[in-house]
């Protein structure tokens, strides 16, 4: 079943450089063909992930591989349901791309399945980690959304200016979205650490940066909302908050090690 | 406002500084590892422990009087904008034409929004989400609650570590009781679980909860909360006065002598895991304490007439020493348990500010209140925060329909 894995990655990545080509050319008929592929290997994620959980005989998010695929697969199905919702291409230009390389850096990843450590047998296990995927992948969408809009503003307005609104306004309800859903693994894993370890909080380098990352996009929304900034400075601080995101989810377990590290 | 902004940019970098350089060591592993002048500065700046450090409290208090301000000055304010929206919509003038036509299909798309709608002066006002006004009074609320609850419940929180034999009760302070009864490193399928039987009872000993305790499952009694915490393993040993037929089981965690008389008795020394015989016959103790014991050995000296003889011994076997026979028993392994008690008013607290913080956000994010103002001429929307997604959906509503 690995196969279906693989085939998912290639799969993204037809969709991705199809999907590029379309948009650059304007070809309609790429763009279709990209989110016909794009749903193809969404289904074959789907499938793979389904095996792996039964196989494993459980939610299949316990290690740095099936997080990182968790983590793709939650950007595949909001760029689907975003793209279902709007009918905009520039969400899936943004969420293919996102989807791919998540995909491939998990492909790195140790990909044995390994029971389940006593310290993840839990009822906040779905909850805690299953948030944090979406959360990543919300902030991830968002930051591609901020390049996107980066790069039609150096173009001059390649889009109308609604559509520049749009992408803007898409990344700031992406991040309203992925805070919440951040709020909600902190304090789950706050009330799941307490339960395990007696401790609410161990300034774990995966909490701290969990923190961190929370708190930058709390200045984010701070900023949007109490001091109406908008458009390109917006644009830049959801692209670099996201290499704060990559470094929690990526960065912290192979630099630092602490509590988390059996998410490696 | 910016202040508070300033504070967290401050927080990000303490936590990144505390999380970057290793905390609570050493000095000297701070020389080693980053020289001697880094070290230095990093000793003088208390990086060594920001979380400890007073400038971190000083920062949170900063924090918790900032988020105090602003809840206390936003309450009013939030209160007069929610009771205000509904009159100002009814004076409002519109601010955008409509044509021919546009008012029925604004005003279509706004009950398919599922926004109220009431007749005003002529005009009709629709709102929605009135309730989000308050999101964001409730968020900094919530912060500022998360952080005061959560401060109370570890300042508050009384924590002990003991090791309680299996058999064996423990009496705490207040007279409650916790027995181990039985615990376990492997489950019976054979795969490491480590677990301990607990029948914790109240101090009047009416009330009582018994509960097989693990990682992730602590028993939870009347303000205590017990958890599996760690394990060891002791040496058992059967002492028999031949003289007089009196039997007693000790349990051997530490070295000790175990005489009668003060001069003849077995010193126990250490128990080992488990040995290696080499190809020539010798024997190499295992001293490594965190596998099985699979083949015990006990580290002993056998001391008689002033002469201290060293002896290995195993399980089963029995060594006498002048009147008194020591049979060496299996090992038995036993729980390091955490005994925590908390107020269960404070622990309730701060589940309901988690809870409120997730909902505020939702408030916060989600709910954005709105008035639209809608006459045969224009409309007028109405809206504290922004409302980027309802203009663009109200122009391309338009838009789409010419």
């Amino acid at each position: 079943m690995e196969i279906l894995f693989f085939a998912s990655i290639v799969v993204y990545f037809a969709a991705t450089m199809l999907q590029a080509v379309g948009v650059a050319l304007r070809k309609e008929k790429l763009c279709r063909a990209a989110r016909i592929a794009f749903a193809v290997g969404f289904a074959l994620h789907t499938i793979f992930t389904a095996w792996r959980g039964i196989a494993a005989g459980r939610l299949p998010l316990a290690n740095q591989f099936e997080f990182a695929s968790g983590f793709a697969w939650s950007a595949a199905i909001m760029g689907l349901v975003l793209y279902a919702r709007l009918k905009q291409e520039w969400v899936l230009t943004v969420s293919m791309p996102v989807a791919f390389l998540v995909l491939s850096y998990a492909a790195f990843q140790p990909m044995e399945i390994k029971e389940l450590m006593p310290a993840l047998r839990s009822t906040w296990f779905a909850l805690h980690i299953g948030s944090a995927t979406f959360s990543y992948a919300a902030f991830a969408i968002a930051g591609g959304l901020g390049a996107h809009y980066l790069i039609q503003l150096k173009k001059g307005h390649a889009e109308s200016e609604i559509r520049m609104k749009q992408t803007d306004y898409m990344a700031y309800r992406l991040i309203c979205l992925g805070f919440l859903l951040l709020t909600v693994v902190i304090l789950s894993g706050a009330i799941w650490a307490e339960q395990a370890w007696s401790r609410w909080w161990s300034w774990d380098p995966k909490e701290t940066w969990a923190l961190i990352t929370w708190i930058l996009y709390a200045i984010y929304l701070h900023q949007r909302m109490r001091m109406k900034w908008q458009g390109r400075r917006m644009a830049w601080f959801a692209v670099i908050a996201v290499f704060c995101v990559l470094f929690t989810f990526a960065g912290v377990n192979k630099l630092l090690p602490g509590l988390h590290s059996y998410a490696v | 406002m910016q202040f508070g902004m300033i504070l967290l940019v401050l927080v990000i970098a303490c936590s990144a500084a505390g999380s970057l350089i290793v905390q609570q060591r050493e000095p000297m592993e701070y020389v080693n590892r980053y020289g001697s002048q880094t070290a230095q500065l990093i000793l003088a700046l208390k990086l060594n422990d920001v979380f400890s450090a007073p400038y971190f409290f000083v920062l949170m208090a900063a924090l918790c009087l900032n988020l105090t301000l602003c809840s206390i000055l936003r309450l009013p304010r939030t209160m007069k904008a929610a009771q205000q929206l509904r009159t100002n919509a009814c004076g409002v003038q519109p601010t955008s034409a409509l044509e021919q036509g546009q008012a029925d299909r604004l005003c279509g798309l706004l009950k398919k929004r599922h926004f109220r709608c009431e007749e005003c002066d002529g005009r009709k006002i629709y709102t929605k989400n009135l309730f989000g006004f308050y999101g964001s009074f409730l968020t900094h609320l919530s912060f500022l609650l998360v952080l005061v609850v959560g401060a109370a419940a570890v300042v508050t929180a009384q924590v002990t570590d003991q090791t309680v034999m299996p058999g064996e009760t423990l009496v705490l302070d207040d007279g409650a009781s916790i027995t181990v009864e039985a615990f376990q490193i492997e489950d019976a399928t054979g795969k490491l679980d480590y677990a301990s039987q607990l029948v914790m009872k109240s101090a009047d000993g009416k009330r009582e909860a018994a509960k097989q305790i693990r990682v992730n499952e602590p028993l939870s009694f009347e303000g205590y909360k017990v958890y599996q915490q760690t394990y060891g393993t002791a040496g058992s040993v059967l002492i028999h006065n031949n003289l007089n037929g009196a039997s007693e089981v000790m349990t051997l965690i530490e070295a000790c002598f175990l005489t009668l008389d003060g001069k003849n008795g077995m010193f126990f020394q250490a128990l080992y895991p488990g040995y290696v015989t080499d190809a020539d016959g010798s024997v190499t103790l295992i001293t490594s304490t965190s596998g099985d014991y699979s083949d015990p050995v006990y580290d002993v000296l056998s001391v008689s007439a002033g002469m201290m003889t060293p002896v290995l011994a195993f399980p089963g076997e029995t060594l006498t020493i002048g009147d008194v026979s020591f049979t060496l028993q299996d090992p038995v392994s036993y729980p390091g348990l955490r005994i925590k008690h908390m107020n269960t008013a404070i622990l309730g607290a701060l589940y309901a500010v988690f809870l409120l913080m997730v909902a505020a956000l939702y408030l916060c994010f989600f709910t954005v209140p709105v008035a639209v103002a809608v006459t045969q001429d224009g409309y007028a929307v109405l809206a504290p925060k922004t409302q980027t997604g309802l203009l663009i959906d109200i122009q391309s509503c338009l838009e789409e329909e010419e």
